[in-house]
This record gives structure tokens, sequence and C-alpha cells, in this order.
């Protein structure tokens, strides 16, 4: 079949799905009451202190009173025109907001992401190779807790201890008083936002008190984050490597007199990372759930608080919005993953 | 000191350690391989055989242990004492004295890797120096006939090779072996075993070689699978083989024809093959020598045809009375193995032997000569 | 034999080799201390939240509003730990310890009734996919994709939100999204545990023998993936608690004052940033929520490594 047909054809069974998720949030918008519905096609102006005739056109405009398929038509059309509607609760555009928020996010992602996996994979190749000896015993231990310990209560904890107790951070992007005065700067010119991402902008813009000081900020939240994903990572890559390990392709390798280090490293563990390459898509979807609750601990203004606390105040514009946002990045992921498996096990790609 | 046997196996005590408690799998294992024969292990499924013939590489799988025995291996003039060897000699060893092939032949080779990359393994494991020194000859040819950027891509390979007989482990060699593009000075030597391996396809019969080397091994046939497994494991000319139920898991004609391959090939380099099988029918086609074991011990150990006319020990006979064949009623051995982990302390086919004597619950029989070349362990034919 | 006596004796012996299989699996359980002290949690919470009303008397109309200290008054800031109050209280001198103790019935409770729902959508629609294939089998995996293209999590959040915002209570609303959320996951599980089955030969008899597709699939298919269903059953338990006090502490779960676990660690959340100050407040409900969760997973590995069919034998 070759790799590229099989690419080929999971692309196009995306298309289906793509399209039930777009349904899917359609109907979810359905279920709220016509006027509070409203909100999502708002393309500026607060809802709530619009006056009932402005309303009762809107509502008129995009067929709320209409049937359901030309809702919906029409919510596809704003949508492809950048209305995502109106966030109530942060008055602001939501699709605007989106932009401004995703590279706070971005930046936990790309510290803690490598992480994870170094850390994750590393621990999990060791531990099943020196199965029941000390390293396997904590690592394991390690990630049991891991996987029982929610992250809201890890975040607490790490919170109360580092930021509040020892004042060594504090919550948010930047320190309290470097945040204002950056805030001040910018108006006035003398810092350039050319990425959003801090760790990248105030290098650009030479201020290395500043980098260190995001820097520090976003210690915790990686912090939490890696902790828990990497627990879950250790624990497939362990039981992935221990079966390939029993395999008797290892034995054949070792009786070609192959020594231990290259049976485990180049035979055992490439095959070893086939499911564990299959898991870490869903580790995305683990990382954008994980992130909605630590930024909120941590008051970071990344997606995830976004989500979060316009979830709490029912603010539906946004949690649409973000509902799918999360499930194209999460099905991309996954699409990246498959055509990652494809690639290293010749069984799929030959058929 | 020259001896007939290539590798002898001394009173080989193995256990695992299980959840449900020691296995005691094999209890005191005793027996020899000869230069230039071959040697079939027979017994039923459990009984040892497999561990056995692993322990000849000093291959344990957890959770197993040795507990006591010595295996040695003679090899032209020297003596190895297999069991005390450190990990990099046995590397040393494995695959080129002492080489191994399994029952399920797609099983035994790694997925991920094509054939090619496979088999190649033991050219630049083990014939390392060969390779390189034949690279080494064809660079020096193509120096002297190339010129300007060639040239220099040359030398340098040339410098880069010289190095890898010399220093292996310097650092430059090390930075050159992991950057992709300048990765590509080892093609060369790719090539060169690419042709080796070509050859050394033919020799095992198998058709249009070129394209099997870059196949991956669940394109391949079972015969075909095995074929180029037993195709590694004679690449360096070992002095034994062993051959762990290779053609169990293959078709009757497939079988035949692995196994005239496998007489052709002992005829041609006199490599002595420690075949381990449940078929007799194996046995008697290719094997001078036929050791049966039970329960983890060897009962009885002869030559073919002394076995095939007169088996001695009870088990044995019992063996070949239970052939199936036309017109005879079917008949089978009483009883099962004992369980490994309490085993009985005597004889461990008491409960199941027609002969059973008084002592045989009690003491262990011992492996005795009973006539020349032939052995058995049996009260009956004891002291 | 028609006679009751004789029906129950014929029972009794076709019950012998399921006996058997358990008390196996049972001494296989016993052998493992990792398995044991997960059943041991699980156990110790089952007997806190059977014992509930016992430890700590409810006060209330419903029991799990949890009672004030009048006494102390209506003052906000959180007083520590006291012989009345074992575990402090929180804002509103909210008693942590019946919370949490309550809290473990609560978690008992959401859990059981949002898992025997999903179980009972996923499994049903899952057999149902695999055993008839074609296009039922084609539309229940389109449902599942859509569903589970989104992190589960967050499609939750959204629901709740959505209908919260409709009318509906935010508890309810919950045990709605967990439910929505979670079924396609057991129904693809059940779907390839049928499509394991009916391709066994035992199958192909029943159907050769005129048995009806019902009753295939109740007497064959079902008890042959009961095996991975225990397994994923006792790891979700502890799952959908997670998810229900995750849901709990972003705001959108039970009410102030309600003996949740997720509840009293949002309550916390500012007064976490005194830093130890008012450690009773997050750290009990956070010790019961991990130990609940822990004694679920420990339970959960402990029995697939016991009742994995490939492990059972060695």
């Amino acid at each position: 079949m070759g790799l590229r047909d099989y690419i080929i054809r999971r692309i196009l069974l995306l298309i289906p799905v793509m399209f039930g998720v777009v349904i899917l949030i359609f109907g979810l918008i359905q279920l709220i009451p016509v006027n509070a519905r409203v909100a999502v096609f708002v393309a500026s102006g607060n809802p709530k202190e619009l006056r009932p005739e402005v309303i009762q056109g809107l509502i008129h405009e995009h067929g709320l009173d209409q049937p359901v398929w030309v809702q919906f038509t029409d919510w596809l059309n704003q949508m492809l025109h950048g209305n995502f509607g109106w966030s109530e609760v942060h008055n602001s555009q939501v699709l605007q907001d989106l932009i401004i928020r995703a590279p706070a996010t971005a930046e936990i992602v790309i510290i803690s992401a490598p992480l994870i996996i170094f850390i994750g994979i590393f621990l999990g190749v060791i531990s099943a190779t020196h199965r029941d000896k000390p390293v396997d015993h904590i690592s394991r231990v390690l990630s049991i807790l891991g996987t029982s310990l929610p992250s809201f209560f890890f975040g607490v904890i790490l919170s109360s201890i580092f930021i509040a107790q020892l004042r060594w951070t504090t919550s948010g992007r930047l320190n309290f008083v470097l945040e204002g005065q950056l805030l001040v700067d910018r108006s006035q010119g003398l810092y350039k936002s050319y990425t959003g991402f801090l760790l990248i902008d105030t290098l650009l813009n030479g201020r290395y008190n500043y980098f260190v000081d995001a820097l520090a900020h976003l210690i915790l939240p990686s912090v939490v984050l890696v902790f828990i994903q990497t627990a879950v990572l250790v624990r497939v890559t362990r039981s992935s490597m221990l079966e390939s390990l029993s395999k008797t392709y290892i034995v054949a390798a070792r009786a070609k007199g192959l020594s231990n280090k290259e049976v485990v490293n180049k035979h055992a563990r490439k095959n070893a990372l086939i499911p564990v390459v299959t898991l870490s898509g869903l580790m995305v979807g683990g990382m954008m759930t994980g992130l909605i609750i630590t930024e909120t601990i941590f008051r970071f203004p990344g997606l995830g608080s976004w989500a979060a606390q316009s979830a709490r105040l029912f603010d539906i514009p946004v949690v649409v919005a973000y509902a799918m946002f999360s499930a194209i990045v999460f099905v991309l992921a996954n699409l990246i993953v498959d055509i990652l498996y494809a690639y290293l096990d010749p069984r799929i790609r030959l058929g | 000191m020259e001896t007939e046997n290539i590798v002898e196996i001394k009173d080989l005590y193995l256990n695992f350690y299980t959840y449900d408690g020691v296995v005691k799998a094999l209890d005191g294992v005793t027996l020899n391989i000869k230069k230039n024969e071959i040697l079939g292990l027979v017994g039923e499924t459990g009984c040892g055989k497999s561990v056995t013939s692993l322990s000849a590489l000093a291959i344990v799988i957890p959770p197993g242990n040795i507990e006591k025995g010595q295996i040695v291996f003679h090899a032209s003039n020297k003596n190895f004492d297999i069991l005390s060897l450190d990990e990099k000699d046995l590397t040393k060893l494995r695959g080129r004295y002492i080489s191994m092939i399994f029952q399920e032949p797609r099983a035994a080779l790694n997925p991920v890797y094509t054939v090619g990359e496979q088999v190649a393994e033991i050219y630049f494991h083990h014939r390392k120096e060969e390779m390189i020194n034949k690279v080494l000859t064809e660079l020096e040819e193509d120096l002297k006939k190339a010129s300007g950027l060639k040239r220099s891509i040359y030398k340098r390979d040339l410098s880069l090779y010289k190095k890898m007989l010399e220093n292996p482990k310097s650092l430059s060699l090390r930075i050159y072996s992991k950057i992709p593009i300048l990765r590509r000075f080892q093609n060369r030597m790719k090539k060169v075993a690419k042709k080796e391996i070509i050859e050394l396809l033919k020799l095992l019969n198998i058709a249009d070689p070129p394209r099997v080397v870059d196949m991956y091994p669940h394109e391949l046939s079972g015969g075909m699978a095995q074929r180029v497994v037993i195709a590694m494991a004679i690449a360096c000319n070992p002095y034994m083989l062993i051959a762990d139920e290779p053609t169990t898991s293959l078709d009757v004609t497939v079988e035949a024809q692995i196994l005239y391959q496998i007489k052709e090939l002992q005829k041609k380099f006199n490599t002595s093959i420690l075949y381990v099988t449940h078929d007799l029918g194996v046995v008697a086609e290719i094997c001078d020598r036929v050791a049966v074991m039970y329960a983890g011990s060897v009962v009885e150990l002869a030559d073919v045809m002394t076995f095939f006319k007169n088996p001695t020990h009870p088990y044995a006979q019992s063996l070949l009375e239970s052939i199936p064949r036309p017109g005879k009623k079917f008949v089978s051995i009483p009883g099962t193995v004992p369980s490994l982990v309490n085993p009985p302390k005597g004889c461990r086919f008491y409960d199941r032997c027609k002969y059973a004597l008084e002592m045989c619950p009690t003491t262990k029989p011992k492996l005795l000569e009973v006539e020349k070349g032939h052995y058995v362990a049996c009260h009956l034919y004891g002291e | 034999m028609s006679t009751k006596k004789g029906r129950f004796a014929e029972l009794k012996k076709s019950m012998q080799p399921r006996i058997k299989e358990f008390k196996f699996t049972m001494s296989r359980v016993r052998k493992s201390p990792l398995s044991l002290a997960g059943l041991a949690i699980v156990l110790f919470n089952v007997c806190i939240a059977l014992l509930a009303p016992v430890i700590a008397p409810p006060t209330q109309y419903d029991p799990f509003m949890i009672p004030r200290d009048e006494k102390l008054g209506w003052r906000y800031e959180p007083t520590g730990p006291s012989s009345t109050h074992l575990f402090g209280t929180t804002s509103l001198q909210v008693d942590v310890f019946y919370g949490c103790i309550w809290g473990t019935r609560f978690a008992f409770i959401l859990g059981i009734e949002i898992l025997a729902v999903i179980v009972i959508i996923g499994v049903g629609l899952g057999i149902i996919a695999g055993y008839y294939g074609g296009v039922i089998d084609e539309i229940i995996m389109r449902f599942t994709d859509i569903i589970l293209a989104f992190p589960s999590l967050i499609l939750a959040m959204a629901f709740v939100a959505a209908l919260s915002r409709s009318g509906w209570t935010v508890l309810n609303a919950v045990i709605l999204s967990i439910i929505l959320v979670g079924w396609p996951g057991y129904a693809r599980l059940l779907r390839s545990e049928t499509l394991r089955v009916k391709s066994e030969d035992y199958v192909e008899a029943a159907r050769a023998s005129g048995a009806s597709d019902l009753r295939i699939m109740a007497k064959h298919i079902l008890p042959n993936s009961v095996y991975s269903m225990i397994i994923v059953l006792s790891l979700d338990f502890g799952t959908i608690v997670l998810t229900a006090a995750a849901l709990s502490f972003l705001g959108l779960g039970a009410p102030p004052g309600y003996a949740d676990w997720g509840r009293l660690i949002y309550d916390s959340v500012s007064w976490s940033s005194s830093g130890f100050r008012y450690w009773w407040t997050f750290t009990f409900p956070g010790i019961f929520i991990v130990l609940f969760v822990l004694g679920w997973n420990l339970l959960g590995d402990a029995l697939r490594d016991v009742l994995d069919p490939l492990y059972r034998r060695k």
C-alpha cells in the first residue's frame, strides 16, 4: 500500500470525523435557549448590553428562529469569516482572545513536551531493563503516584509551598512589578511584542531579567504537567519494553553474539517504542486537559484558564470555540501519530 | 588435548524462580556432542530440551538460574568453560563458534529491520576486519582513478576506515557515525556486506537474493525465513550449530527441503549439530546419535541405529511404541509428566513406568554405559 | 430432571469450574502485595462510605450538605483542626472532616450511578456493533469516533456549561456529561471483544444449533468479555471520580458547602495563597482523593495481572 497511500487514506477518513465534530458542537449549541445563543453569533458588542430589539434583529438575521439547517449554515458561514461570537465574560471577540492567549499555553507545552517524552521513555526503558531493581521500584512507585495524584491537588500543594510559603515565584507569567512595567513600555512603544512568546520576545527586546523571570514562572506549571504525564508514559513504555524483551528475536539477537547494550537499544527499543508513539497522541489530549487545571491554579493567562473561567460562568461562545480548537488539535495529533506509526512499523506500511 | 567431543554438558542443574514456586527444570543433564556429528535431542514439551540448548550458549531466560554444572566447548586447540565466561567473551563466541536457529523463523527475526540489515549484523559483529579490509582495497583502487572532489572524499573515507581498524572508539569516528550526511561513508561497507550476504543467501538456495535482502520478515514465507535464519547462523562457519525444533512450524514439504539443506551444509562445513526436536521421524532421518530427555534429565543416549533397534529406557520404549502405525492399535503412555515444582525424589518417570522397582521412587538413577556408546539412566540396568 | 432439588444440584455442578477459576484468581490476588494494598484501600473506602452516617452524623435535611459550626458563626476564615473539628473548617466554617467522610460516600454514589449507565449503554452498543457489523457497526463507530475526537474533560466541560445555561442543575449536568463522554470507550472495547469471541468455534457451534442472536450475545459473548471489562471498570472508577472532582475544582460541580472533595479543594484555593497557614483546607480532601484513586488503580492493575488470560497459567 505504501506510506503515501496510507497517509492519503487517513486524511480522507478525517473529513467525516471533523464533520461529525462540528455537528456535535452545533447540537450542543442548540441546547441553549435562543436568547442566550445569540452570543455565539455576535461579532462585536456585549450581548448582555444589547437592547432587546437588537437581539431580536440578530436572532432573525442568523436564522435562530428558523429551521435547524438554516442556523447551521449560517453558523458555519460565520465561523469561516472568523466570527466565533462574543464573550460575555471577557467582553471581547472570541477569536481574538484565542489568538492572544495561545502563545502563553504554547510556551508551557513547548517546554513540557520534550521533557515528558525524554524522561518518560528513558525511565521506562531503564525500568524494564533493570527489572525489580531499585530503579524499577522507584519509578514504578512514582508513576503509580503520578497517575493517582490529581493535577489540581498537586498544583495546589506546589502553589502553597513555592508561591505562598517560600515565595520563590508568583502566579501568572511575570512578576507583578515587571508585568506592569511591560504593559507600560509596550503602550509607549519601548517594548515590541513580536511573537507573543515571552521567552522569545524578552530576548529580542534585550530584557534579560524579564527572560529569567518568565522562565521562573514557567517552572511550576510545567512541573505539574510533566510529573503527571510522565507517570503515564513511564508505565506504558515499561510494559511495552518488557513485552518486547520477551520476544524470540531478542533471544535470537543475543545468540548472534550481540552485546546486551546493542540488543536493548537496537532491537528491543525500536519495537517497544511503536505502541508508545501511539500513546503520545493521546497524551496531547491529556496535556490540553491538564493545562486547563494547571493554568487555573497558577493563574497563568493561557487558553486553559480562559476555558475554565468561561465554563464556570457558562460563557458559551468561548467554551464552544475552545472545544472545537481542542478537537482539531487532538485529531491532528492522532493523524501525525498514525503516520508515524506506519513509518516505524513496516508491517503496517506494507500491509 | 584432542578429544572427539566438541561440547560437553556435565551435570547441569537449572531452576526457574516463579510466582508459583521453584521449578526444577534441569536435574543433572549430562550429554556430549561429538565433532562432525548430528546429535538429536528428543523429549516432550517441557522436558527441558530447549532450556538445555540455550544453556550451551550461556543464555538463561529469566527467571531462570543455573545452579550447578559445567559446559565445556572444545574448539581447535582451546577449551572454553562456557558457564564461567564473562559477557564480553560470550558475545565473541555466540554466532561465530556456536550458532543457533529457532523454531519460529519469522519470530526469530526482528520485524522492523530488513533481512539484509539483520544478516549484516553478523558480518559487522564478527567479521568486521575482513569487511574493512575489503573496503580499503576497493578504496585504494578508486583513489588511483579519481580526481578532484572525489579524490578528497575518498581520502577522507580511507582515513576513516583505517581508523575503524586501529581505533574504533575514536571521537571523530563516533561523530561521523551519528550525523546523517557524514554517515554516508558507511555506505561502502554496507555495499560490500550486501555482496557477501547475497552470496550467502545463494548458498541456502534462496531465490532472487538481491530482492530478498531488502524485504521485511513478515513478507517472507516460513521456509524462506528459516533459510535466512540458517544463513545467519552459518555465516561465520561455526563449529557447532544448535537447532531448536527448526522445522516444527513448517509444512511437511518445506520441512523436507530444510532438513535436506541442513544435512548438505553439515557435510560441506563439518559443523556439529545439536538438533532439538520432538519428532522421532526427523531423528531417524538425519541424526547420527540421539539423546532422550524426560522431565529435566537425559534418560538415554545412543547412536540412532542402536536406539531404534533396541531402546532400553522404559520411557524410550514407550515413546517408540506409541508411534502410530496403520494397523496397529493406538498406544499412549498412561499418566502425565510430574510437576517440576515438587518433583519426585527418585526417578521422575517412576509413576508411569511399567517396570518400577522398589528403589525407583527414592533414588535417582545415574546415566551409565550399558554397552559401548549406549547410556541409560535406569535402575533396571544399574548397579 | 425437573425436580427442584435435581435442578439445583445440576446448577451447582455446572458452577464448579467457575468456582474453581474464582478460587484460583483469589489465590493469585492474595500473593501480590500491591493488589492486596489496592483491595485494602478500596475496602477501607467502602467502609467509610457505608458508615458515614455513623462516623459523622448528618445535621441537615440533605446529608450531603456539610454542617456549619453555628458557634463559630459566619466567620470567613477557616479554623484549624480541633477536638470538635477533626480536620478543621474551611470557608464559612464548613467542617472538613464531615466533608471528607461524606465525600467518600458521594464519590461512590456518583461513580456507581455514572458507571452503571455508561456500562449499559457502552456494552449494549458495543456488542451490537460487533455482532451485527455492517451499517450498524459503521454508524455506532462514527459516533464513538466523534466523541473520542475531543479530550474528554473538555467535551464534558462544554456540555456542563451548555446544559447549565439551559436550566439543568450543575450536578445533574456533570453526571450526564461524564456519561456522554464515557460510553464510547466501553463501546469500543466490547466491540473488539465481540469480534474476537464471534470468531471462536463455540459461537459457530451455538449458531449452528439454532441459538438466537440474543442468546448468543448473552450466554457466550458477554461472559467472555467480562474479564477485560472488569479490569477497565476498576481503573475507570477512579478516573470517573477524578474527572468529577476536577470539574468540581473548576467550579462546575457540587454547589458550595457540598460534601465533595473537588469542591472542598476549590474552596481552598484562595486559602492556599497564604501558604501553609490553612493547610488543612486542601490537604485532607486531597489525601482522600489520592487514596481513593490509588486504591482503584492498584486494584485494576492487580486484576489485570491476574485476570489477563495470557498471564494466568504460567
